[in-house]
């Protein structure tokens, strides 16, 4: 009896499911937040992905680089302005873990130890270092916030079928 | 004493198996490369998907351990085929409660990791992250993938668990049977996950910690169920039938018999239960304390192993009063 007890609490669930509109759904609400809103993204200096141009850092084009580029064009999609914020990884990721930022780039790839802080995009670029090992390349973004991690993941896919 | 029977195929050390059990055993080894076969695949399924689903992740685990069983069954029907010899005078039947006390202990300390992380990250409120995945240049849901892995691989597992508990009885093999039984209450664990990960969908992140707790609660329940069965066999508990619901009714049987034969007045035996096949001793009080002729008791002896394949080895010994320090339970000195 109690099995099938369990049966039907379970098969409610899977309904209760399948009858929701959007899907999935960011229990922070980031992806709705930044819609027609700010992103704020950390920006960590690295190489051609990141650059920090001029002094002015609070400028909205003093970062540039590869990734900057293409977090400008995803806020875009969304209609959002993006506000900048430099720094450290450890001091952004620390940021995005307690809910300050929506995004953080500096070149970083798939073996980033940032893991602990944040969830990873799938890999959208390759590249190979001086020692000739291969570097997938990641964005950072909060966790658990699937539906703008979904979001992202579709853009960056699009993006980079573009190129 | 029986000597060495001079049938052919199929034996469990030196008892040779009736032509039922032999079939059973057949299947049984069959099912059990399928349930590999199936076991191999679908972890392989899983572990494409696991993301960042501790749910997905304790289902994952519980999979590679329902590999134990079947290897567990196979190496030791091969063990116990062997005769038994001069330094393994009672044979190898216990290589059966070895193999499942390993899986056992195995099941037990994974449950308990998994419950322990599962808790960790539950705490932590660490949010599940499932981004998306490439599906013919689209880019959708991962989490549609783990829903989909799960629901695949909940059916098979049922299946093979209702085959194989009907062998586990015909050959009364309790590895065979605690493998059945994982197998029939695997399809909970597989739904269980799926709602998970469909939680996090809906923004519960939470749900996936909860079904992983519901799932490592289930892989820790069946390894201390097992640990306790197989432990207690190795300890010689009175044989019980192969799911351990109640005592053999062939120990009844027997003394029934033996009760009942004109040279003797009471009778009552103690069984040890090696895995497949039961040693056997029976004390006999012969009537007006007069000695049975050998032929009298080896006829006895031989009435006993015919009536059930898992008697072969037992001996009859003919005693002044039964032993109660021997035999516990409704003699007097016994425990309970």
């Amino acid at each position: 009896m109690r099995r099938h007890t369990l049966v039907a609490v379970l098969l409610a669930g899977v309904m209760l499911v399948a009858g929701c509109g959007t899907y999935p759904v960011d229990p922070q609400g980031t992806l709705e937040k930044v819609r027609g809103g700010t992103l704020r993204v950390g920006a960590s200096p690295n190489g051609d992905w990141v650059r920090i141009s001029g002094q002015d850092t609070l400028g909205t084009d003093a970062v540039q680089g590869s990734e900057a580029e293409l977090v400008r064009q995803f806020a875009q999609t969304l209609g959002a302005d993006v506000e900048w914020t430099i720094g450290t990884e450890q001091v952004l990721a620390e940021e995005l873990k307690h809910g300050g930022l929506d995004l953080v780039i500096g070149g970083l790839d798939d073996k980033t130890p940032w893991s602990t802080h944040a969830g990873l995009t799938r890999p959208y670029a390759e590249s190979r270092d001086g020692r000739g090992s291969l570097h997938k390349h990641i964005m950072l973004v909060p966790m658990g916030e699937n539906a703008f991690l979904l979001e992202l993941d579709a853009f960056l896919k699009s993006a980079a079928a573009q190129a | 004493m029986s000597a060495p029977g001079s049938g052919t195929d199929v034996r469990f050390g030196h008892t040779q198996l009736p032509q039922e059990q032999q079939d059973a055993l057949r299947k049984a080894k069959k099912y059990e490369w399928i349930t590999i076969g199936f076991l191999a695949a679908s972890t392989a399924l899983v572990f494409g998907v696991l993301g960042n689903s501790q749910a997905m992740k304790a289902a994952w685990v519980e999979d590679v351990l329902s590999f134990l069983p079947p290897i567990a069954f196979l190496f030791a029907t091969r063990v116990i085929r062997r005769h038994p010899s001069e330094d393994h005078p009672y044979g190898y039947h216990r290589a059966v409660g070895i193999a499942h006390v390993v899986a056992a202990v195995a099941l037990t300390v994974m449950g308990a990791y998994l419950i322990v992380d599962s808790a960790i990250g539950l705490l932590s409120a660490e949010h599940p992250t499932i981004g998306g995945f490439n599906f013919f240049g689209q880019t959708i849901w991962l989490g549609w993938l783990m829903i989909t892995a799960m629901v695949l691989t909940a059916g098979p597992p049922i299946w093979l668990g209702r085959v194989k508990m009907k062998l586990a009885e015909k050959l009364h093999d309790k590895v065979l049977y605690a493998d059945a039984d994982m197998n029939k209450a695997d399809w909970m664990t597989a739904l269980a996950a799926a709602v998970g990960v469909a939680g996090i969908g809906i923004g519960w992140w939470w749900a996936d910690y909860a079904a992983a707790l519901v799932i490592s609660g289930s892989i820790l329940h069946d390894g201390v169920r097992n640990t306790r069965a197989a432990v207690s066999a190795l300890m010689d508990k009175r044989a019980m039938t192969y799911d351990d619901d109640a005592p053999h009714p062939l120990g009844r049987q027997l003394d029934t018999y033996l009760c009942g034969l004109p040279w003797a007045e009471t009778a009552k035996s103690r069984i040890r239960d090696e895995g497949h096949v039961f040693h056997v001793e029976s004390f006999v009080v012969p009537a007006r304390g007069t000695m049975p002729t050998l032929d009298q008791i080896e006829a006895a002896r031989e009435a006993c192993v015919a009536m059930d394949w898992k008697v072969q080895d037992m001996v009859i010994v003919p005693v002044a009063e039964l032993p109660s320090e021997f035999l516990p339970g409704p003699t007097p000195g016994g425990e309970h």
